[in-house]
């Protein structure tokens, strides 16, 4: 129901019968009443047109064919210009099929015949009605998705705007990354930093949640990160710092899991500490592979003040790390199964030594085989340190 | 995914059935946020009946705990199936927010 002085719906009668007018107010005086119709009158197409100017919010016209100054098939060539978010009704009289076709053909909803039976009017009205309700409904909702999608385009651009897309060239390794965003966009990156000395720090992350919000919450751990990683040396320092920068202003309970390590290929040390991300996989020239520990770390964002441990593992010639995202692990296929870590482990079990790229390739690839037509809900992101032949 | 709600005096105890990710993560925070009265003393989550949680749903968790912990009401966890377990070891989140093997177990600690 509407407020007291606007009517649920307000309907236009065009007609050059001055009576009409008085019978409508008798005939509909419950509904005038009850606040549900409520009825503007003109007398000609060239009155209506200025009360629909006037009246922007007319829901239905209810128009006589013939009138002077202007008569009802022309009107209703001219109703969308002024507001086409109304339905027009066109009164007729009984039988004339010609002119009934044109106002169809010209746009109008309905049509009644002369002399109008007010039950048959108030039926054809209700139906009307209906449909504008529908009509208005389905274009809120439309507007409601172009909305979320183009917020969603925002998020994907902020995401695809960070990823590297060039490695280092460093003697002694080989690095790449590579990332299939799910539609609904999450919030997956990674990074390649040049550090002192030849080293080189290596980030792979996972924001909690997705759209913009989301975005935005990863291109500022991005950002910070990569700030922290250049002027400090221990990886759990890193995220330490990270961490505290971003429980400063975090109201929404965000986080971010990452896994940030430091390789130097004069030594093959992997340093590296762990924030609350699935660990990353070290798979040996031999097919063999296991996942390095979990430093007792915990995702950043959560609360401030946290410790961050940190580990280190030297690598061998031939090794191949693989940091992924659960997007990979969590992958499911059309039955509902996941595709799991040991898909992942047996991708190498026969002992081929893929190159950095071959290998992130062959593993989204894989993924993205097993989930077949099943949609895919989460980015999937892998970044891959091959360490070189002896 | 479905929340169940019990109170126990002043315990609330909420039961969450099947799987939370990021298409029912904002549902799963307004149940639970809505069944947590003013008068609560303690809440255990039981996730005994959960199949799968996603970061959207920790993040969920989180939430929950940091507005509990600003209002001094405890939160507890129960009844974790091994995959559940393992998101929250390898999340750290098992460091922040108290975990009980059983439902016994948290409500004897809230009590």
């Amino acid at each position: 129901m509407g407020d007291r002085d606007r009517p649920d719906y307000k309907i236009l009668v065009v007609d050059d019968e001055p009576d009409l007018e008085r019978l409508v107010r008798q005939r509909m005086r419950r509904h005038i009443r009850k606040g549900k119709y409520g009825f503007e009158f003109a007398g000609n197409g060239v009155e209506a047109l200025e009360v629909l100017t006037e009246n922007k919010d007319i829901d239905i016209v209810l128009s006589d064919i013939n009138m002077p100054k202007m008569d009802g098939l022309t009107l209703l060539q001219q109703i969308p210009e002024v507001n086409s978010d109304l339905r027009s009704v066109i009164v007729s009289a009984y039988g004339d099929m010609e002119n009934i076709r044109t106002a169809m053909n010209r746009g109008a909803f309905d049509f009644v015949t002369k002399p109008i039976d007010f039950t048959d009017l108030e039926v054809t009205i209700e139906r009307t009605l209906r449909h504008l309700d529908e009509w208005r409904a389905a274009l809120a909702s439309r507007d409601k998705l172009v909305a979320i999608q183009n917020e969603l385009d925002v998020a994907t651009k902020i995401q695809q705007s960070i990823l590297p897309d060039k490695f280092p060239h460093v003697d002694g390794c080989e690095v790449y990354g590579c990332m299939h965003a799910a539609r609904n966009v999450g919030g997956d990156f990674f990074d390649v930093i040049n550090l002192e000395a030849g080293r080189i720090g290596l980030a792979v992350a996972d924001v909690s949640d997705k759209g913009v919000p989301a975005a935005l919450f990863m291109m500022s751990s991005r950002t910070l990160l990569k700030g922290a990683a250049v002027g400090v040396e221990d990886p759990g320092a890193v995220l330490r710092e990270v961490n505290d920068l971003l429980n400063e202003t975090n109201d929404a309970a965000m986080f971010v899991t990452v896994f940030y390590g430091v390789y130097d290929p004069s030594t093959r040390m992997l340093t590296f500490s762990n924030g609350g991300h699935n660990p990353p996989l070290v798979v040996h020239p031999d097919g063999s592979s296991e996942e390095l520990e979990l430093t007792g770390g915990l995702a950043l964002g959560a609360i401030p003040g946290f410790e961050y441990g940190q580990a280190s593992v030297r690598l061998s010639p031939g090794d191949l790390v693989v940091f992924f995202t659960d997007g990979v692990t969590e992958a499911i296929n059309v039955s509902n199964e996941e595709f799991g870590l040991e898909s992942l482990q047996g991708l190498f079990a026969d002992g081929r030594t893929p190159t950095a790229r071959e290998a992130a390739e062959m593993i989204l690839q894989a993924v993205q085989d097993f989930a077949g037509e099943a949609p895919q809900f989460d980015d999937l992101t892998c970044m891959t340190l091959r360490v070189a032949d002896e | 995914m479905n929340v169940q709600v019990e109170n126990h005096d002043k315990v609330l105890v909420a039961k969450v059935e099947g799987r939370v990710d990021s298409s029912n993560s904002q549902d799963f925070e307004r149940q639970l946020q809505g069944a947590i009265g003013e008068d609560v003393k303690a809440v255990v989550i039981d996730l005994g009946q959960l199949a799968y949680i996603s970061s959207a749903g920790l993040r969920v968790v989180l939430l929950v705990a940091k507005t509990l912990g600003q209002r001094n009401v405890s939160i507890s966890l129960c009844a974790l199936s091994d995959p559940v377990q393992s998101v929250f070891e390898i999340s750290g989140f098992n460091r922040i927010i108290q975990i009980y093997d059983s439902q016994a177990d948290a409500l004897a600690a809230a009590g």
